[in-house]
């Protein structure tokens, strides 16, 4: 069953004079609990695809739908709300609340969605610290911790609310290879256990290896899909 | 402790230059505005303590012909309009429950002549002496000789008035039967105090628009001072009411006891008979008259004194000074005075006692609106100041924010965090500035910093002394006003902060 579906997706964007056409015309399904890797080089679109499939950005053309829901017409409230009820996000760079230390950090989203309990909130939160790894530093503020450890919180955090989809854009780029092997294998296993669908851009060959379906972007445009068997 | 206020909290000490520079800028505004409400409260007090309850009153009736209002603190030389039938306005106020005291006096100018041909002026009140110190607090003392009686003629001269009248005229005014004192002496006095002209009486005449006047000479009785802003009052002198009256050619109360015979009324209300008398157009006749010239010196100063009997309020005024219960709100007495004066046809009509005041009521009010205005500058400043700061700050954090939004936040999230931290800083040093300018001001009134002579100082400090106040209501204004300050202040930082997008903030990395 696709969770997510692209049809004719364009992304115009005005530089100066000119219009940068950054995706050009994308169509695109991805099944649910997925491990999807969106590869390119840089300036290919990669990053502009997951921001509209990530309800940041709106496309110039086309349709997005999740979970059968066209997000282009959605007003900015629910459009928050489907970010934080069913996406999660690992930014490139670690983007964490630096006056929070791991745990508030972690929590933040479930505070957002105000649901739960204070109890469920720091028992579900202080899990996936542990899950991560970083137990031993949840009282560490984002300033006090290395480049992996803070994206194992940025992970943690994309985790917590148990997304249907996390989208993580080049979620190794900053990190040393042994770290980002670390964090590939943990983004695995939460999706074999948990059935979470995974997108992730990448341009580094290592990444590719962990994924199911690999698609090629340049320029833009969608160049090709292959099924990977590992 | 919510997740907004914890973020905000920790905002606070994560930017501490930018929090202190708002704080610093919230302390000095709430400070300020703070000190600028005492003044104005210690001057309002100051001004109800020494101009109304003990000048004024809160409402002074004038004659409903009297143009130009500033009747007591307006200086034109103009002759005050008489307010007739005071028995039936007297009969008004005394049914007015709101009406704690009312006091009528003669209002006027006179000039003061000498033998030498030398001339002067001088402000005088005619009243009863008892009744003016007992609704005005004592506000006169005694510098020398004593106390006028309410059943003798005199004058009680001012101390600056003897001051101008020396000035003006070279004479030195000493009370009757008083000695010479020497250390009371004006400085151009001193100057000249070999052969000083010592005079214990003075010849007034009255300047009235009639014409009417007479001169008369009246005894120094007391040199006198008003025991608040004395340099703004000391332009009136004191004087009996029935020697107001005859100087000013008003009737007076004994001219009311004068009994006419039946005959002489009836001969007087017959307007054809009194007609007849002019038909005649022979009735003038050039005829040689010798005259001596006239010398002021001749003139004696009655020396019959004034019956406690007599019903002095059948004779003239100009003013009635009225004081309110404790309380009452002026515009609403003034109001249903003014209906009832109507009603009853009388001849006077009540005003305000800043309009009374004229001059200094007017500075009053511009005073302040200067200190108002200077306030409201200042937080206006200030609050710029807190908009640019936090503007700043909003867009230096468009990562932080734009992430916020990415996982979740609403807008309503982002406006909530902003508002928290200028909401805290407002709070403690706003809060702050509160506190210590309420230490400060007490402080400041125990310290008695005089205002000297110097008028505009009296005023401003509402008295002889600085003396700022603060009240409840003062603290309550402050509060609303600084939170009013704080909420236009972050209102511009808040819409631009919720305005950053998620995709900003990738944009930016």
């Amino acid at each position: 069953m696709n969770i997510i579906e692209l049809k004719g997706v364009k992304k115009d964007y005005p530089l100066g004079n000119t219009i940068v056409h950054a995706v050009r015309g994308v169509d695109l399904c991805v099944e649910e609990g997925d491990f999807f890797s969106i590869v390119g080089p840089s300036g290919s679109g990669k990053t502009t695809l997951l921001n509209l499939i990530g309800c940041i950005d709106n496309p110039t053309e086309g349709s997005i739908k999740i979970h059968d829901q066209e997000i282009t017409s959605m007003k900015d409230k629910d459009l928050t709300n489907l970010r934080l009820y069913k996406i999660g996000f690992i930014f490139q760079t670690f983007n964490l609340i630096p006056v929070l230390n791991v745990r508030e950090n972690v929590e933040f989203p479930l505070l957002l969605m105000k649901k739960f309990s204070k109890a469920e909130i720091r028992k579900r939160a202080e899990k996936l610290i542990e899950e991560v790894g970083l137990k031993e530093y949840i009282d560490h503020r984002p300033a006090e911790l290395s480049g992996g450890q803070r994206q194992r919180v940025a992970i943690a955090r994309a985790l917590v609310t148990n997304p249907d989809i996390v989208l993580a854009d080049e979620p190794t780029a900053n990190l040393d290879s042994e770290t980002g092997a670390n964090i590939l294998e943990l983004m695995k296993e939460l999706n074999e256990i948990e059935k979470t669908t995974f997108i992730f851009s990448t341009h580094d060959p290592d990444v590719l290896k962990y994924a199911k379906d690999v698609v090629k972007i340049r320029d833009g445009m969608i160049v090709s899909r292959e099924e990977l068997k590992h | 402790m919510g997740i907004i206020f914890k973020i905000a909290w920790r905002n606070i000490f994560r930017h501490k230059g930018k929090s202190f520079i708002i704080g610093v800028i919230l302390f000095l505004g709430s400070f300020i505005m703070t000190a600028g409400n005492g003044v104005l409260s210690g001057m309002n007090k100051g001004l109800q303590e020494n101009i109304v309850n003990r000048f004024t009153g809160d409402i002074v009736l004038i004659a409903t012909n009297q143009r130009d209002e500033a009747v007591v603190g307006g200086w034109s030389l103009t002759p005050t309009e008489v307010i007739s039938g005071y028995t039936n306005i007297k009969a008004i106020l005394l049914k007015q429950p709101y009406i704690e005291s009312f006091l009528p006096v003669c209002r006027g100018f006179s000039m003061i002549l000498n033998e030498a041909g030398d001339m002067g002026f001088s402000g005088l009140l005619g009243v009863d002496i008892d009744d003016y110190q007992r609704m005005f607090q004592s506000n006169l003392v005694l510098v020398e000789g004593r106390m006028l009686s309410s059943t003798e003629r005199g004058v009680l001269v001012t101390a600056g008035a003897r001051k101008a009248i020396y000035n003006s005229m070279e004479m030195w005014l000493t009370p009757v039967d008083s000695p010479f004192i020497l250390s009371n002496l004006s400085p151009e006095a001193m100057s000249n105090s070999n052969s000083l002209n010592i005079q214990s009486n003075m010849v007034l005449m009255g300047m009235s628009a009639d014409g009417n006047q007479l001169d008369i000479r009246v005894p120094v009785v007391g040199i006198a001072k008003y025991k608040y802003l004395d340099s703004i009052w000391q332009g009136y002198s004191i004087l009996d009411l029935e020697s107001f009256r005859e100087c000013f050619g008003y009737v007076t109360a004994q001219d009311t006891e004068i009994k006419i015979s039946e005959e002489k009324e009836r001969i007087l209300k017959e307007e054809e008979n009194l007609d007849s008398l002019f038909e005649d157009k022979n009735i003038f006749q050039k005829v040689e008259t010798k005259t001596s010239a006239y010398q002021i010196g001749k003139i004696k100063p009655k020396r019959v004194a004034i019956s406690t009997n007599m019903d002095r309020d059948a004779g003239i005024y100009n003013i009635v000074f009225v004081k309110l219960k404790r309380g009452y709100k002026l515009k609403d007495a003034l109001l249903k005075l003014n209906i009832e004066l109507s009603n009853s046809k009388a001849s006077a009509k009540a005003i305000s006692w800043k309009k009374a005041a004229g001059s200094i009521g007017d500075m009053v009010s511009f005073i302040k609106v200067i200190l108002i205005v200077f306030v409201a500058l200042l937080f206006l400043v200030a609050a710029i100041i807190i908009t640019n700061t936090l503007s700043m700050s909003a867009i230096e954090r468009t990562t932080e924010i734009g992430m916020m939004r990415a996982v979740g936040a609403d807008k309503s999230f982002v406006a909530k965090m902003f508002a928290s931290e200028t909401a805290i800083l407002s709070f403690f040093f706003g809060g702050l500035g509160m506190v210590i300018g309420a230490i400060v001001l007490p402080l400041i009134s125990w310290l008695k910093v005089p205002a000297g002579t110097n008028d505009f100082l009296l005023l401003v400090f509402g008295g002889d002394y600085f003396n700022p106040i603060l009240d409840t209501g003062d603290i309550i204004a402050g509060i609303l006003i600084l939170a009013f300050v704080t909420v236009l202040a972050m209102l511009y930082p808040v819409i631009v902060a919720t305005r950053i997008t998620p995709l900003e903030a990738i944009a930016r990395d």
